[in-house]
């Protein structure tokens, strides 16, 4: 199983510095005396009454401040839960969640080298994720992403697709890092499955998205499904607002002009109400058969568009929390709930990611409890292949190869009839779609795309 | 204490005591620092040379300039595609073994320099036309225009159109991402760049940036450096001497823009990836700003204390997660204790301390312990009246 178990996972700092290391040098040096002093601040702490750290960074404050304060409210109610419960072995898991600040790379090392986290729960920036990846992989400690668009992160085929570090590729997989939520390649292949299966009779389709590699990547994978789908149509305007913008006019203006049935958009958090509001205003609604958006299907942005959202529109995410009836998601949505009603700056329900963030945190607790070690090779070793049956959104299995979930999209109608517990729009009649690694292959095929599943 | 110890405390004289500690305690540092705050250290280092090369043009010349990322996006980007596309094109690893690391980094420092260098003199020549706001607003545009560049891959896109490539040069938002690999030489074996632990890397920025800041100082005691003060303090005055003012900022902007080129280098090397949004965006350019004001733009070394200052507070503040969410506001109050008490930033804080302590050491000779209180009730008292009078003007 494990192609990665000659790779070192110590994180004592005297390891990392590889064969020549820190105690090497100063022996070398004749200056053994020094040797104590050196910081040796490891962190795979050996039990006992220590806590078990987890760590994580979500972008908590600009455009996405709502989505990742989401995620944190998700892993909060999770660790609380398990810690009311007796914690792990009697360990209670603390639990410390911080922006991507300006220096993100630094943030996550001093997460594990000063928080001394066993564990690292994150992020909310795709770009920012693929950068941090060599850090990960030499702080060696178990990260689990929980927010993640792109798929090149879960990809190691780099034979075929280069690799992304050296320059040439985008295979940009790396060891240490798992994913628990579906992301863009799963995504784009709901909505594309969706447009195949419901308008075969419409042709005329327009793309908006957020002007940066998210937005650009939704829209080259759902080309690609739909041309893999021998889905015929015609690509009659594709326009990119800038990230955050407070004002998509004038490329709404451009997308109307053009006359589209369908228009499919990557936008998300403050983008998506922004996108929504505006286009509400302009009369794109009236004018097109369908609207999709990838991940704006999500409680925090339809509380903030209130009543604007119009009904009969296919708004998806990763999770929905009223899409999948199972026992253990009714506690999950329970507990949020409960947790959250007096809290005004969170929406007491829970968002796109907090299936996701919700799972990561029980796979962790349970790599503990069955290995009854914080190493990171025995919580690796574990989660490769790992099946969480209890999953909010039914079971969910870590790939052993590629460490990504084989987790479902969820597509809903808008509806402002919806019962959600705050005044706005939310999904109905939600269909879940999954999709494997050969299907995806299969799919993409001529499209220079990785599956990354 | 003896008297000459307070003496020297007190005066400017003879400051080589004081830089033969420090030089110990930088040398020194790594041994004893875990792998987080060596990190730290290294970007600070860096940092205080690219301050210290931005107030070149600040400070000594009186250009305020607002586009100094270029400078760095420029020499990162290089720096990214020479460990990626020019070092292995040039056979680099056949040719040094296993020290191709390291010829790769200098190939990096050297290219990273040339090509700031190149962009300097072009945008430079362009800005020294105009002064004080105009001059930062058009560094601004330039600095911005480049962002653009970067973050639209527009040198992806003309190579494609050329019949090069695929259209994918900076990767547009995503930026690059690279790795510097092991050098293995007598017998060792470590990596040049650990990104957790840059632990040997360390001793060769402090090396570089040492030299760095020696040549500076070298150029600001030189007439030339003499001639920068005289055009910052009346550009009519020092034309009106012989000194062809343009043509002297212009070679001033082309020296800072190769020392920020070198920092540049210096820093995209140690976190291995270059990308618009943190190296190019006009917020980073406000970084040497904001570190010169603190540390004080009328003293050579003032940068330098600027550069830890902004580094170890903005590492302070990560630690809470509620400061976090309001770093700007916990600098944007930092500058205003700054503006409002110092009149230099930090290195006129440190003249004055110095000249406080050389008092209060006569008034402890002359009036024992009880004068030092007097004279410390005194400063206080002081500082409330000047913090009426400018907040009453």
């Amino acid at each position: 199983m494990s192609q990665h178990g000659e790779r070192p996972h110590e994180t004592s700092d005297s390891k990392l510095s590889g064969g020549f290391s820190r105690r090497g040098f100063l022996a070398a040096a004749g200056s053994g005396a020094t040797i104590s002093l050196a910081g040796c601040a490891g962190n795979g702490n050996g039990g006992g009454d220590e806590p078990i750290r987890i760590g994580g960074t979500y972008l908590l404050s600009g455009v996405a401040e709502a989505l990742g304060a989401g995620s944190e409210a998700a892993a909060q109610v999770a660790v609380d839960a398990i810690n009311e419960d007796g914690g792990i072995d009697g360990r209670e898991i603390e639990l410390e969640i911080r922006d991507h600040g300006d220096d993100p790379q630094a943030q996550v090392r001093s997460l594990v080298q000063e928080f001394e986290a066993d564990l690292l729960l994150g992020m909310t920036s795709s770009g920012v994720t693929l950068n941090t990846g060599p850090t990960w992989e030499q702080l060696g400690v178990p990260v689990t992403l929980t927010d993640i668009g792109t798929p090149w992160i879960t990809e190691h085929d780099a034979e075929t697709y280069g690799d992304y570090y050296e320059g040439d590729g985008q295979a940009a997989g790396i060891p240490n890092l798992f994913r628990t939520n579906s992301h863009t390649a799963h995504m784009t292949y709901g909505i594309a499955q969706y447009t195949a299966d419901n308008y075969g009779d419409v042709t005329r389709i327009a793309n908006m998205g957020p002007d940066y590699a998210y937005g650009e990547q939704c829209w080259d994978y759902y080309q690609a499904y739909l041309d893999g789908l021998g889905f015929e149509y015609e690509v009659v305007e594709s326009q990119f607002p800038e990230l955050g913008s407070g004002d998509m006019t004038p490329q709404i203006t451009n997308v109307m002009n053009a006359d589209p049935e369908i228009v499919f958009t990557s936008f998300w958090a403050s983008d998506t109400v922004t996108f929504t509001s505006q286009a509400a205003e302009a009369g794109l609604f009236e004018n097109v058969v369908d609207v999709f958006d990838t991940i704006g299907g999500s409680a925090d942005n339809f509380e903030s568009l209130g009543d604007t959202t119009p009904d009969g529109f296919h708004y998806s995410g990763w999770y929905w929390p009223d899409a999948y009836g199972t026992d253990e998601n009714q506690a999950f949505v329970d507990t949020y709930q409960e947790t959250y009603s007096e809290d005004d700056n969170i929406t007491d329900y829970p968002t796109f990611t907090g299936g996701s963030t919700w799972a990561a945190i029980q796979i962790y607790a349970d790599a503990i409890e069955e290995t009854g070690s914080t190493e990171p090779e025995d919580i690796i070793d574990f989660m490769e292949g790992y099946t969480l049956e209890n999953d909010p959104r039914g079971s969910i299995t870590l790939d052993p190869d590629s460490h990504q979930a084989n987790a479902s999209v969820v597509i809903g109608e808008t509806s402002q009839d919806a019962e959600v517990p705050y005044e706005g729009a939310g999904l109905v009649n939600t269909e879940e779609y999954q999709i494997t690694r050969d299907e995806a292959l299969d799919l993409l095929e001529g499209s220079g795309l990785p599956p990354g599943m | 204490m003896s008297y000459a110890f307070r003496d020297r405390l007190a005066t400017a004289e003879n400051t080589t005591w004081v830089a033969v500690v420090v030089a110990a305690v930088l040398i020194a540092a790594p041994f004893f620092l875990g792998g987080f705050q060596t990190s730290l250290l290294t970007r600070t280092l860096i940092f205080a040379l690219f301050a210290v090369a931005f107030n070149l043009l600040y400070g000594y010349t009186g250009l305020l300039s607002f586009g100094h990322a270029m400078f760095v996006a420029v020499a990162g980007y290089t720096a990214a595609k020479t460990a990626s596309v020019v070092a292995p094109a040039l056979g680099l690893g056949e040719l040094f073994g296993g020290l191709a690391p390291i010829a790769t980094w200098l190939l990096i420092l050297v290219l990273g320099v040339i090509m700031a260098t190149i962009v300097a003199v072009i945008i430079g020549y362009l800005s020294v036309r105009l002064d004080e706001i105009y001059f930062a607003l058009i560094t601004l545009a330039f600095s911005m225009a480049i962002f653009v560049v970067f973050l639209q891959d527009t040198i992806g896109e003309l190579l494609h159109a050329f019949g090069m490539g695929e259209g994918n040069w900076s990767n547009g938002s995503d930026g690059l991402t690279f790795l510097m690999g092991d050098v293995q030489a007598l017998g060792f074996e470590f990596p040049l760049v650990s990104l957790v632990d840059p632990f040997h890397y360390y001793f060769l920025a402090l090396f570089v940036v040492t030299l760095g800041l020696y040549a500076l100082w070298r150029i600001v005691q030189s007439p030339f450096g003499m001639i920068c003060k005289a055009i910052r303090e009346n550009p009519e005055r020092a034309r009106a001497l012989g000194v062809d003012v343009t043509y002297h900022q212009w070679i001033t902007f082309i020296i800072s823009g190769a020392f920020s080129g070198l920092a540049g280098g210096l820093l995209v090397t140690l976190s291995g990836q270059v990308n618009p949004e943190a190296h190019a965006h006009w917020s980073f350019s406000a970084v040497p700003v904001l570190m010169t004001v603190i540390g004080g733009p009328y003293s050579f070394l003032g940068p330098v204390f600027g550069a830890f200052v902004h580094e170890y507070l903005r590492w302070i503040i990560r630690q809470y997660p509620l400061l976090e969410s309001y770093w700007q506001g916990s600098f944007g109050l930092l500058l205003l204790i700054v503006v409002l008490f110092l009149d230099n930033g930090v290195a006129g804080g440190i003249d004055r301390f110095r000249a406080w302590l050389g008092v209060a050491s006569n008034r402890y000779s002359a009036e024992g312990a009880g004068g030092v209180v007097a004279l410390t009730s005194e400063t206080v008292s002081g500082f409330a009246a000047t913090l009426q009078k400018k907040l009453s003007r």
